[in-house]
């Protein structure tokens, strides 16, 4: 089932009579194709949870359509939906068990949907086996680890065969290990259901390991939709670019001048079809080579080994974080005792923004 | 780490608490049992010791229990009252309390004026019912003016009057202390709806479920504790229920012409008449009866409420 | 019971059946939804919609109707109050009552309501019992609660228990040893005896002890380290801070004085001690015994619920927390 979102829209209104009215999803316009995974990805405030409620029914949308297929469901309630939604902190019932809790959809159908007590278990054992909780059934939500309450939101949402299902930041809750888990576990799940999916997260490492396609969201604006890796090998703004990748992408002021970029005094790179502008310059940590005769010449601070690779911290008079933090390869030996170390860059891994609009700067790449 | 100067500072402290409660609590729960054994026990031979007419025995139960007392009377009234209002005032205060949760415009307004009855004398308003119900004339006449309640529902039921029934002396009661009891139990209840997180209704409407369901599969279930609470406290309050038969039917506990065995007196009506006329022993014991049954009762709510609120 | 015995014999099979059927299990989840999706033809969709309007506004309109019509039921008796007490006897005494004067306000019913009752002294009665025991009351519950949440000592918890166990025992059980016990010290017809024997609620000790328990400790070894005697730390630290709980104590003493009815009755009847609720039911409101002159008691039941009514609308917001805070049944 393929989802269109057209202009989506959500205003809330003030809070108090003199206060803004706040645009919580700005003409938010979105063809989710049929069988995919989407991660609706953003810091919080950035109504990717709205927007999810929207699709859910929980929430009236104040302008914009959304259609489940060719149907028009903008109007239509939750129940009416056929939608599937896991919830942050799952709100499971506290007083049903397991078994319950996944049976507790079902034994709301009405009319021709109308199940026996029969077919009821035998759908959810099916549902609890596809998560691996079925040997759970009869345990109390508060009996069960974080990891397994998920597994059981999830069966629960499933249970009904949805036409979508949502997850709003389905592993916040979770700690670390679980995390890792649990995402490949929801990956695995939804390739086996096939059944299209929308997640909301502000973990961009989530969204980008799962997600099939990803959007950036920023204060109710959608800023860039796309597959994972075309995002971060290809952000439209500073703000997508500052927001996938850790460690997080380098930051400079820079330059542009004969289409050449300069950071500080130094040109560092040849920026072919880059008009003469102020820029922010991106570079990912993985864009630096160490290189005596580089361009970029930064104050080396300490050096981190992580096995294959090393991190090094240096700094520099013109970047916007306090460090910068660069990865190489760990052949990459800096001479004992070193205070400079300098850099050249790897082309693509550099990207421009214009320094007040912020928006890319594009550059021809060899 | 017990410091040594805190310890009397403490004592010091809580001195007025423990010298009060030793005189008025703590020595009547021992003289009160005490008393409820003394057999033929009157106050008047403490002033002379050597006329000591007093044994220990069951005599102020039994006497309690004696045919067609005033106290067995009381203690039907008293438990009826109880089965009949908690139950009611519980399910009606939840309806309330679930309907309030539900709206926006005008809950606040709404939410004050169930609150109402709360902050009132139950000895004034119970006048006020009693006016209500209240036959100002001759009963059965056809010129007496039957009362604003049955003028509304065009009847002419003898609630209260000389020669009315007990069923309608009940339902009088049992109206004025639903209403009595209404704000309490619908501002626990309230409380509890509004600390059940969101999105349980959230997750039950995305599945579509109807609104009874709603209510009896996660509502009730997710306040059960408070709803448990308001029980408790509600049938304990039923038990020492008095004033608003004051209030009522006045000092007299019941219709012109009632009886004490069939007025509409209760177990702690008959405790407190018995004080004036220096009948201890028999109080005593009506009061150990009160406790006893307070307590079997809690225990048997607790009980279930174990059972039904576990999670 | 039934649901157990369901469960158990589907169970087993059914897990059987999904071992066989897991791997088509995915296939069958996916068809189904499309079929689903399928059905849902655009006419459906508008019939559902409305459908969903419908139900939605019925089901709110229900709502409301549910709740004014019982918002109506719990003020009329205010209501009738009121206008009865601005009846005249006559108007009273026709044989439909008249849900609105229609001969005139007869707002001399309240001046002879506070004659025939004398409701002055009573007032003045209730109001220096109310005073005067929620001042003492306060004080033994703060200086109890300090000590019980601050300090340290041999036999606290024991204490404390014991108190909090006196709770469970209902209060007539000691109202007959110090019936007797007032009795007996000559106490009857004073406002001692209306003042002492309740100076000490294990309930309010209770509650302000836990509101005392919830400040931290440093802010108390800060004060120490400072130089501060308890006593100082008492109303410059604890007393502010706890400040929503004492109003609340305050006013529910207060209105216990107001209401009370039990004890007065039992111990000081006479008309130089009588309380308000007391003096209220017992009354005679007419010379005349064969006509009660109700307009008179109901201007009287007015006069006694006005100070409630000001508390009520003045202090609203204390009540409402105190006894949602801590279920407090007043």
């Amino acid at each position: 089932m393929k989802v269109v979102l057209q202009d989506l829209t959500k205003i809330f209104p003030s809070r108090n009579k003199n206060g803004q009215e706040v645009v919580a999803v700005n003409k938010f316009s979105f063809e989710i194709p049929d069988g995919k995974l989407i991660g609706l990805l953003g810091p919080s405030g950035c109504g990717k949870s709205t927007t999810l409620y929207m699709i859910c029914g929980l929430q009236q949308p104040s302008g914009g359509k959304i259609f489940f297929g060719e149907d028009d469901v903008t109007e239509l309630s939750p129940e009416n939906r056929g939608v599937g939604l896991v919830f942050q902190n799952y709100a499971l019932y506290p007083h049903m068990t397991v078994k319950q809790n996944i049976m507790f959809p079902l034994e709301n159908l009405k009319g021709d949907d109308r199940m026996t007590k029969t077919q009821m278990l035998e759908r959810a054992y099916h549902v609890a086996k596809l998560v691996q909780i079925d040997d759970l059934m009869d345990r109390k939500p508060s009996e069960l680890s974080g990891g397994q309450q998920q597994r059981v939101a999830i069966a629960r949402a499933l249970v009904k065969m949805p036409r979508v299902l949502l997850l709003d930041e389905p592993l916040s809750n979770l700690d670390a290990r679980l995390r890792l888990q649990t995402r490949e576990e929801i990956k695995r799940i939804q390739r086996e259901t096939h059944i299209t999916t929308v997640f909301v997260t502000h973990d961009q490492e989530e969204a980008m390991s799962i997600s099939d396609m990803i959007v950036v969201m920023k204060l109710g604006v959608v800023q860039q939709i796309g597959k994972p890796q075309e995002v971060y090998d290809n952000p439209v703004n500073l703000f997508v670019a500052k927001f996938l990748g850790t460690p997080p992408i380098n930051v400079f002021d820079g330059e542009v001048k004969g289409e050449k970029l300069y950071i500080g005094e130094q040109a560092v790179l040849d920026v072919k079809g880059a008009a003469d502008q102020l820029v922010h310059v991106g570079i990912r940590p993985e864009g630096f080579i160490v290189d005596a005769n580089g361009a970029l010449e930064c104050d080396l601070s300490n050096v981190e080994v992580m096995g294959r690779d090393v991190s090094i911290v240096s700094r520099h008079a013109s970047s916007q974080n306090p460090v910068i933090r660069s990865i190489v390869d760990a052949d990459n030996k800096l001479p004992e005792g070193a205070t400079k170390v300098r850099f050249s860059l790897k082309p693509h891994k550099v990207f421009l923004f214009n320094k007040d609009s912020e928006e890319r700067v594009y550059f021809e790449v060899k | 780490m017990v410091d040594k100067s805190q310890q009397w500072k403490a004592w010091i402290y809580l001195a007025p608490a423990i010298v009060l409660m030793l005189v008025f609590t703590v020595w009547p729960i021992f003289n009160t049992i005490m008393m409820a054994f003394k057999e033929g026990y009157n106050p008047m031979y403490e002033l002379n010791p050597e006329f000591d007419g007093w044994t220990f025995g069951l005599q102020n139960f039994i006497d309690l229990f004696a045919h067609a007392s005033a106290f067995t009377n009381a203690l039907v009234n008293t438990l009826l009252l109880c089965v009949l209002t908690v139950p009611i005032s519980t399910m009606l205060a939840l309806l309330i309390a679930v309907a309030l949760h539900s709206i926006k415009p005008l809950q606040k307004l709404l939410q004050t004026i169930f609150f109402l009855p709360y902050v009132t004398n139950s000895i004034a308003i119970g006048m006020v019912f009693s006016v209500m119900f209240n036959i100002v004339g001759d009963v059965g006449s056809p010129d007496a003016n039957y009362g604003v309640i049955n003028q509304i529902f065009g009847t002419m039921i003898n609630w209260m009057n000389l020669g009315s029934t007990k069923v309608a002396n009940y339902a009088v009661m049992v109206i004025y202390i639903v209403w009595n009891a209404l704000p309490f139990k619908i501002l626990v209840l309230l409380g509890g709806l509004q600390g059940v997180n969101k999105q349980y209704y959230d997750a039950a409407k995305v599945d579509g479920t109807s609104k009874t369901r709603v209510f009896w599969r996660i509502t009730v279930p997710l306040v059960s504790p408070m709803i448990v609470y308001v029980l408790i406290t509600g049938f304990i309050g039923g038990f020492k229920e008095y004033s608003s038969i004051v209030g009522i039917f006045g000092e007299d506990m019941g219709a012109t012409g009632q009886q004490a065995h069939e007025n509409m007196n209760t177990m702690v009506g008959v405790i407190y008449d018995a004080l004036p006329s220096g009948q201890y022993g028999k109080a005593s014991a009506a009061a150990l009866v009160l406790f006893v049954i307070i307590l079997i009762v809690t225990l048997i709510n607790l009980k279930i409420s174990k059972k039904s609120t576990h999670y | 019971m039934e649901e157990k015995k369901i469960d158990q014999q589907v169970a087993p099979q059914v897990v059987e059946d999904i071992d066989s059927t897991i791997a088509l299990g995915t296939t069958s989840l996916v068809d189904k939804t499309m079929d689903e999706s399928a059905v849902m033809s655009e006419r459906k969709i508008e019939k559902v919609k409305q459908r969903q309007r419908v139900a939605k506004i019925v089901g709110k309109i229900g709502v409301y109707v549910f709740l004014i019509a019982m918002a109506l039921i719990v003020l009329f008796p205010f209501y009738w109050m009121i206008i009865s007490s601005l009846k005249t006897k006559d108007e009273y005494y026709l044989t439909q009552p008249t849900f609105w004067p229609t001969q005139g306000l007869d707002f001399a019913n309240y001046a002879q309501a506070f004659k025939v009752g004398n409701l002055g002294v009573t007032f003045a009665n209730t109001v220096y019992v109310g005073i005067v025991s929620t001042a003492l009351s306060l004080v033994i519950t703060v200086l109890s609660a300090f000590a019980l949440a601050r300090l340290e000592f041999k036999g606290k918890n024991l204490l404390f228990a014991g108190m909090l166990a006196t709770m469970m025992i209902p209060g007539e059980l000691f109202t007959i040893t110090n019936y007797k016990t007032v009795v007996d010290l000559g106490w009857t017809n004073t406002f001692t005896v209306l003042i002492v024997p309740f100076l000490v609620s294990v309930f309010y000790i209770y509650l302000l002890r836990q509101n005392f328990m919830q400040i931290p400790d440093e802010l108390y070894y800060a004060a120490k380290v400072d130089g501060t005697s308890d006593l100082k730390y008492l109303w410059k630290v604890m007393i502010p801070i706890a400040m929503p709980s004492l109003i609340s104590i305050t006013i529910l003493k207060m209105m216990g004085a107001w209401n009370s009815y039990v004890w007065p009755r039992l111990v000081a009847s006479d008309d130089v001690h009588a309380l308000i609720t007391y003096k209220l039911r017992t009354t005679q409101w007419d010379t005349d015994p064969m006509y009660v002159d109700y307009p008179v008691q109901m201007a009287a039941v007015t006069l006694v619920s006005i100070p409630l009514f000001m508390v009520f609308i003045f202090l609203r917001k204390y009540i409402m927390k105190g006894v949602a805070r801590s279920g407090i049944k007043g």
